[in-house]
């Protein structure tokens, strides 16, 4: 279970928003639509411990019960996937995935996992591939694996189907929920595009929180 | 085009100026020459080591502060530190390490000193203090590279995701970014050690005496009236070339072991997400010691009378600077805003129409150790019988000023929406009227940028000066690093001070003539 209370951002004296509530249960997708420049970025570098200094924010995050917002980034648990990819460059397609593994996993485990993971999203045989030599949607499957082996407690989605083709992006869309809904953590989807919220998934608008500030 | 014009002449100059080094009795002689393995050991020493301490600090900063506020708040003191011309910088340094300087005024009242102390602080036989020197000067360069390297947003990303991933800050430099970073930090470290190889300046206020560095001995030879003498410089200036290609063909061949080595192995994902402590303060000294070291020349260029265990004058006065001598401060002025202006507009020419292909030659002399260019460039106005005229001094400075204006500018026009040119042309404008009356002013900005580099490059050239000139043209730089060889430090601060100030009021102009040009044009803002 992840949950915002209270959260209000400003910027000197301009008010991002005031009050900002949100729940979202395991396994669900929580959709939070807004224009470019509606503080979308603001909330989610706020979410994962990155906001900018110039920012202001009081409110709090809980997460599985756990208060997490004064944790820095490499202890909250929660992962993130932007619009583009960001696989390491210099490490192979195996590489990338097991950088996220946790260490428990050791040894051939570790390597037959990884070979299992790559079968099971339909790229067997590519742990030796240079990211590179990928195609877009290819990629996309990896940066999402690589985010989910980490185990976080919360996932954060930020546009991630912008950059792909209208065709990849309707498949792509489809095979995110479905894997995230076998995941069971809370998940946070920001987008401008009212197309990319799951089916019957619940969809809020962050005007609601800036609509008494002028 | 300008651009030929600025580097034809200097390839056959190259080789009238190298051609004396062919014959083996010229290596010979260079082998058996006295000052030689001293002089190559100081060199040696101040730029390796220089060049590798400046790369371990810059490293280290970054890592330890990298992502945090303080991290974006150094760029501004960065981007003052930079425009400290090297010879200021050494001679500022001279004022704070030397036996009578102002460190030892500061630990005097500890130790009891009444006279100087007895040390080898600056101008030292291993060439230490030069070290030191190009140590920190570079440091501050490798830090600006890789300040903009990580404003780069896909860079800034990877290390959000990986610490997203459970890692700490030290284990993602060391597996994400490193990796990535280092190939593109080549060239600036080529630029790093190619400068330290060759450096004149510096070498001559902080360097060893007898011998002095090897960049320092090629030059006497080089302007020596004797064909033998002149042979051994051209030979030494090759071992300088050498020397390059040699380091930097050994890093580019660890490189690649290293890269072999990592291929397949899986990483094991132990996390340490526990970050190294704040209190490291290594940014401190590190750009406090810039501003401690102008404020020295400050300090020294109002002085009165000032003994030795005293720590500050006993009076100030503006003495130095009424009776001071400003035909080095004009003739710098009118040669680095006519070579600044010269190769923004030959920059333009060449962006716009020129064949980019070939911007890496632009480059070379960059990452070229500078002596055998100077020395291709004075045997060029030899024989064009222009060396000792202002033409020549110019056109010597331009090779040297020319890569920076490129550099500066290739990535704002190469951005620039080429739909506005498409639009002017559809309105009648021929190319260059569309050129004149809508790109280049909408790219005020960056032109006025690099105006302001390209005038800070030419106000530091030293040796292109020297060469071309025939010591006939004084600018600040080549007379301050004349006077440091004297005993006045308050003539000697004067002109190291102008040599400070000539680049940043270059800068300060160029921040705000954009700003108050456009003051009607939000858009340009």
């Amino acid at each position: 279970m992840l949950h915002i209370e209270h959260l209000t951002v400003h910027r000197g004296s301009q008010r991002l928003f005031e009050n900002l509530d949100l729940h979202i249960a395991p396994g669900e997708v929580l959709t939070l639509m807004g224009a470019s420049g509606s503080g979308k970025s603001t909330l989610l570098n706020w979410l994962i411990g990155a906001l900018d200094p110039a920012f202001n924010a009081s409110g709090t995050l809980w997460l599985n019960g756990q208060r997490r917002d004064a944790l820095p980034t490499e202890l909250r648990r929660i992962g993130i996937l932007f619009q583009d990819d960001l696989l390491f460059s210099h490490m192979s397609v195996g590489q990338n995935l097991a950088f996220a593994l946790p260490t428990d996993v050791r040894g051939a485990a570790r390597r037959a996992r990884i070979t299992q993971v790559l079968a099971d999203v339909g790229l067997a045989g590519f742990s030796e591939r240079d990211p590179a030599t990928l195609s877009g949607g290819q990629r996309a499957r990896v940066s999402l694996m690589r985010a989910l082996l980490a185990e976080p407690d919360a996932l954060l989605l930020d546009e991630p189907f912008s950059k792909l083709d209208a065709v990849l992006r309707g498949q792509f869309r489809a095979w995110v929920f479905e894997h995230l809904q076998r995941t069971g953590i809370p998940t946070l989807l920001v987008t401008h595009d009212p197309q990319d919220a799951p089916a019957g998934g619940k969809v809020m608008d962050i005007c609601q929180w800036q609509q008494m500030l002028s | 085009m300008p651009v030929a014009l600025v580097i034809v002449p200097v390839l056959p100059g190259l080789y009238w100026a190298l051609s004396p080094a062919w014959g083996s009795q010229v290596w010979l002689a260079l082998w058996h020459e006295p000052q030689w393995p001293q002089a190559l050991q100081a060199t040696l020493t101040s730029a390796l080591l220089g060049s590798v301490l400046a790369a371990a600090s810059a490293a280290m900063l970054a890592m330890l502060i990298y992502p945090s506020a303080l991290w974006f708040r150094m760029q501004r003191h960065l981007a003052v530190l930079l425009s400290v011309p090297h010879a200021a910088f050494a001679v500022g340094l001279f004022f704070l390490l030397a036996p009578s300087g102002w460190l030892a005024r500061a630990l005097a009242p500890l130790f009891g000193w009444t006279s100087p102390p007895d040390w080898l602080s600056v101008q030292d036989p291993w060439g230490l203090s030069l070290t030191l020197a190009l140590a920190i000067k570079e440091s501050w360069f490798l830090l600006w590279i890789l300040m903009a390297l990580l404003g780069e947003q896909a860079v800034a990303r990877q290390m959000l995701v990986a610490r997203s991933l459970g890692y700490g800050r030290m284990q993602i430099w060391r597996a994400v970014l490193w990796p990535q970073l280092l190939p593109r930090l080549a060239w600036p470290m080529a630029a790093v050690l190619a400068y330290g190889l060759s450096v004149v300046d510096m070498a001559i206020v902080l360097g060893p005496g007898t011998p002095p560095t090897l960049a320092v001995l090629v030059w006497h030879w080089l302007t020596d009236a004797s064909p033998e003498q002149q042979a051994l410089g051209a030979a030494a200036s090759l071992v300088l070339l050498a020397l390059l290609v040699a380091v930097g063909g050994l890093a580019s061949l660890a490189w690649l072991v290293h890269r072999r080595q990592r291929q397949r192995r899986l990483p094991t994902g132990q996390r340490r997400p526990h970050n190294p402590p704040v209190w490291l303060k290594l940014h401190l000294p590190l750009l406090g010691i810039g501003y401690l070291v102008v404020a020295l020349l400050v300090l020294w260029s109002l002085a009165g009378p000032w003994f030795f265990p005293a720590l500050w004058p006993q009076a100030l006065t503006l003495e130095s600077w009424r009776s001071a001598n400003w035909q080095p401060f004009w003739t710098t002025l009118w040669l680095a805003t006519a070579a600044s202006m010269w190769c923004v507009a030959a920059t333009l020419v060449w962006l716009e129409w020129g064949p980019q292909r070939y911007n890496a030659v632009l480059y070379l002399p960059l990452i070229v150790p500078v002596l055998p260019l100077v020395a291709g460039q004075y045997a060029a106005l030899l024989k064009l019988q222009l060396d000792g005229q202002a033409v020549g001094v110019l056109w010597s400075h331009l090779l040297m000023v020319l890569p920076y204006t490129l550099l500066t500018l290739v990535g704002a026009y190469r951005s620039f929406d080429d739909r506005l040119m498409t639009s002017a042309r559809a309105l009648g404008q021929s190319r260059l009227s569309a050129c004149l009356r809508v790109k280049w002013p909408l790219l005020q900005r960056p032109i006025a940028t690099a105006l302001a580099v390209g005038f800070a490059v030419s106000v530091a050239q030293y040796l292109p000066t020297l060469f071309a000139g025939g010591g006939r043209f004084a600018t600040v730089t080549t007379e301050a690093v004349a006077l440091s060889a004297g005993g006045n430090r308050r003539v000697l601060a004067v002109q190291a001070l102008l040599q400070v100030v000539l680049p940043l009021v270059g800068f300060a102009l160029a921040a705000l003539w954009p700003r108050w040009n456009s003051r009607h044009r939000l858009g340009l803002r």
